[in-house]
């Protein structure tokens, strides 16, 4: 079920009532349990299963834990059962078409039966927010969670359930733990950010993989300014993609009385890439610096393991993404990248000399080169694609101006939004109002069908 | 732990207070509603002597609908029916309507035939578009074709791409050869109750080949799409596309065929032709029914007894609930192009015997309503 159709909108508007009036009840989670579960059975409901199985693991494993003097054998369970699942569902493919690649390639006339999976909508999402418990749970951080309901709520809440925020026990699953309080400026602001992630998925998103779907799927029949220009309009695609379900789900748990945390903050505004990374999936971010980097070592362990941590944390990030080589290399070459730039971006030239203009067209060109990885089809259609950017004839491009107006209008609001003339621009009622309206009846006049899944989805 | 978890309310919100959404809905909702009831204020509709829906706007029901209202408003009669009302293979001055008209010596009867539709989808159009009708004279057309096989019916569990599928019914009574899923159907049938997305698909298919914006624009990746709407729509003569052979059936190499007809106990179509006819009454719409004339010379011994016995109850269907009608004899071999739609001259006949049809004369001596 995605957010942008009216199957979504007909549930909400189903759901949304009785979650008003039973929220001040004994009803109220097990009627989000049951909507969640709906929303995600919709899909497949043999998905069900996977996530009643890694809620069930880990609500059982800190209740195994509380009931236990060793702490460690419960933990470790849990991460078995959801990275087991992880892998299975995930990378099996993966890792049997790379040993069978590798037979080939050593001369060992044996082949690994491919498993045929498919992946469930949302996994690495919710088995990692379930996992968060438990560990928070093993460290101390959080305390236990004795109803199995609101448990089972927090991990399948349908409004971040598929793409994330990955939300923290420590956030979400205490909110649900009080009776949500609503008022009109919660539907209001839920309302306004709805309204954004809408517009940023069904306007900017989707409009712009027209071009980038075209040009990805043949590269050898495009060339070098064609598929610069699609480089550059994927990077926005899976940001206003990604940025606009965010958006949407932080306006449907604040219309809900939740508060869903911050994902993206203008992450093309960044000026290195350490920021870049503090704007950009925050919750995947924090979630492997909090998980991976720092059990790791962090920086605690001098330099040369600092930078071998955070190579490490990049890499894990990038798989994490997608179970294929593209992806290892879009987290080797921003690990390279963050190894590269740390020194630098603490530097007084760098901080003082270098105009903020500058610095963030250096981040933008970077993250846009390491784009050309992760939405390549192979490793060989990348190579393709960077080899025709930089040798290639540049001819016409046929890159619509619409979607080149809309690109410059959505950066220099992003640009405005971060400067002083925010409050010139957002300040004046009648703007907002305006803005509203033009994206309203944009995306209910000028969009095309409703039936583009969200990138991440099958994440 | 990172730090405090950010729960700031955006990074480029455009944050709305209550009052001030209150004042953007009213907007948003005014310019939806108004612009459909706008429009044909912008982009006038030229109704030309013997009419019709233009062939590329086949799908816009928006000026369908439109279409609907300029002839109610006329107070004239209305033939409602498939591609052989709206003449396939003749011009748009040879049409049944068209020689109807020739025939009474002034423009009363309007051609609102569809190129491509079929009984199932007749009556979506009915109900959702043609509400401007109601109370007026309608010869509808009945076209036992749709009931030749369980493909035409649509009660084949084959699934297949049909002609209008947003106009059918989606949910009930099932067409098992159209598995949209749940959700799509649930989608078409919000849209076709919302005036302005009739709208938009019109502008989309006037003017931007049916595509949406964006599409287009990747289409013409320069040009301007305000200027893309020129305001002259297409013209109502302007050929199908392709081009049809406009021959007799002979001279195409077709030969006789045995069709796979359907009981009309359990056909689709004809229940759907039903509906269509208790919707019309319903809406108080004094009704003449035209059934065929069915080019059976094309149908082998068997077929054409099998078709004989399906109009008998046909006939006896319209009899037992008192609707006017005609089954008129065959036109001559060589007047039909295919299956049922008549070349000119078959339509010029098929006028005529309708013209001295007693029970047509007294249909058309029947009050209508007032403009």
């Amino acid at each position: 079920m995605l957010f942008h159709t009216w199957v979504f909108a007909v549930f909400f508007l189903i759901v949304y009532p009785v979650h008003l009036a039973t929220r001040h009840t004994r009803l109220k989670l097990p009627w989000l349990l049951f909507a969640s579960y709906v929303f995600y059975g919709w899909w497949n409901p043999l998905y069900l299963l996977l996530i009643i199985t890694s809620t069930s693991a880990d609500y059982l494993a800190v209740l195994g834990m509380s009931h236990s003097r060793r702490k460690k054998p419960w933990v470790a369970l849990s991460v078995v059962i959801n990275l087991g699942m992880l892998g299975f569902f995930k990378y099996a493919g993966f890792v049997t078409r790379s040993l069978n690649d590798l037979f080939a390639a050593l001369g060992v006339p044996y082949a690994v039966p491919v498993p045929d999976i498919l992946l469930p909508v949302g996994i690495s999402f919710f088995v990692f927010q379930s996992m968060t418990y438990t560990i928070d749970c093993y460290r101390g951080q959080m305390d236990e969670e004795p109803n199995f309901i609101r448990y089972a709520t927090y991990v399948s809440l349908f409004p971040q359930l598929v793409a994330g925020p990955i939300e923290r026990s420590t956030n979400l699953l205490r909110q649900l733990r009080e009776t949500p309080k609503i008022t009109r400026h919660d539907v209001a602001d839920g309302l306004s950010l709805f309204l954004v992630g809408l517009f940023k998925k069904r306007a900017l998103a989707d409009y712009l993989a027209l071009y980038v779907d075209h040009a990805y799927a043949r590269p050898d029949q495009f060339d070098g300014l064609a598929l610069l220009l699609a480089t550059v309009a994927f990077g926005w695609q899976i940001y206003f993609d990604f940025s606009g379900y965010t958006d949407m789900a932080r306006g449907l748990g604040r219309m809900m009385g939740l508060r869903i945390m911050l994902n993206f903050n203008n992450p093309y505004l960044a000026t290195g890439l350490g920021d870049f990374w503090r704007r950009w999936h925050i919750s995947l971010s924090t979630w492997f610096k909090d998980y991976v980097y720092l059990p790791l070592g962090g920086n605690r362990k001098g330099e040369a393991r600092t930078y071998v941590n955070m190579a490490l944390t990049m890499v894990i990030s990038g798989l994490w993404h997608g179970a294929s080589w593209t992806f290892v290399i879009w987290g080797g070459l921003h690990a390279l990248g963050r190894v590269a730039t740390r020194k630098l971006e603490m530097t007084r030239f760098y901080i003082e000399q270098i105009p903020t203009a500058v610095k963030r067209l250096l981040v933008f060109a970077f993250v846009t080169f390491a784009w050309i990885f992760f939405r390549a089809r192979t490793v060989g259609d990348a190579w393709l694609i960077v080899r025709r950017i930089f040798g290639a004839a540049w001819a016409d491009p046929r890159f619509p101006l619409l979607a080149l107006g809309l690109l410059a209008a959505v950066w220099a609001y992003q640009w405005i939004y971060e400067s002083r003339l925010r409050g010139a621009l957002l300040g004046s009622a009648p703007v907002r109002i305006a803005l509203a309206v033009f994206m309203a009846l944009y995306v209910a006049g000028c969009c095309g069908a409703a039936d583009k899944a969200f990138i991440y989805f099958q994440f | 732990m990172s730090d405090k978890i950010d729960l700031r309310f955006g990074s480029n919100d455009v944050r709305l207070s209550p009052r001030e959404w209150v004042i953007a809905l009213a907007i948003i909702l005014a310019v939806l509603g108004l612009a459909p009831l706008v429009w044909p204020f912008v982009e006038p509709l030229h109704i030309e002597p013997d009419h019709r829906l233009p062939f590329r706007l086949g799908n816009d029901y928006y000026t369908y609908g439109r279409l609907c209202r300029a002839a109610a408003a006329q107070g004239r009669t209305l033939v409602v029916g498939d591609s052989v009302v709206w003449g396939h293979y003749v011009p748009k001055e040879e049409t049944l309507s068209a020689h109807l008209n020739r025939l009474d010596g002034r423009e009363d009867f309007a051609n609102l035939g569809v190129d491509g539709i079929h009984p199932a989808a007749m009556l979506g159009l009915m109900d959702h578009y043609g509400h401007a009708i109601r109370n007026r004279n309608v010869v509808l057309h009945c076209n036992l074709l749709w009931t030749g096989s369980a493909r035409h019916d649509l009660s084949t569990e084959k699934e297949f791409a049909f002609n209008h599928p947003t106009l059918v019914p989606q949910f009930s009574p099932r067409i098992p050869c159209y598995r949209e899923p749940f959700g799509e159907r649930l989608g078409i049938v919000i849209e076709r109750r919302l005036p302005f997305h009739a709208w938009k698909k019109h502008l989309q298919i006037a003017w931007f080949s049916g595509s949406d914006l964006a599409s287009w624009t990747l289409e013409h990746p320069y040009d301007c799409p305000v200027e893309a709407v020129t305001l002259q729509l297409p013209s109502p003569n302007e050929p199908p596309s392709p081009r049809p052979d406009a021959r007799p059936w002979t001279e195409q190499g077709i030969t006789k065929q045995g069709f796979a007809w359907v009981e009309l106990d359990t056909s689709l179509q004809w229940r759907f032709f039903r509906e269509t006819v208790e919707l019309l009454r319903g809406r108080g719409n004094r009704l003449f029914v035209l059934v065929g004339p069915f080019n059976e010379h094309m149908l082998t011994d068997d077929s054409r007894q099998v078709y004989a016995d399906r109009k008998q109850v046909v006939e006896d269907w319209l009899k037992a609930n008192g609707i006017p009608h005609f089954l008129p004899d065959p036109l001559p071999s060589a007047l039909y192009a295919d299956a049922s739609h008549p070349l000119a001259e078959g339509y010029k006949l098929l006028a005529k015997q309708i013209f001295d049809n007693a029970a047509f004369i007294r249909f058309t001596h029947s009050e209508k309503g007032t403009p």
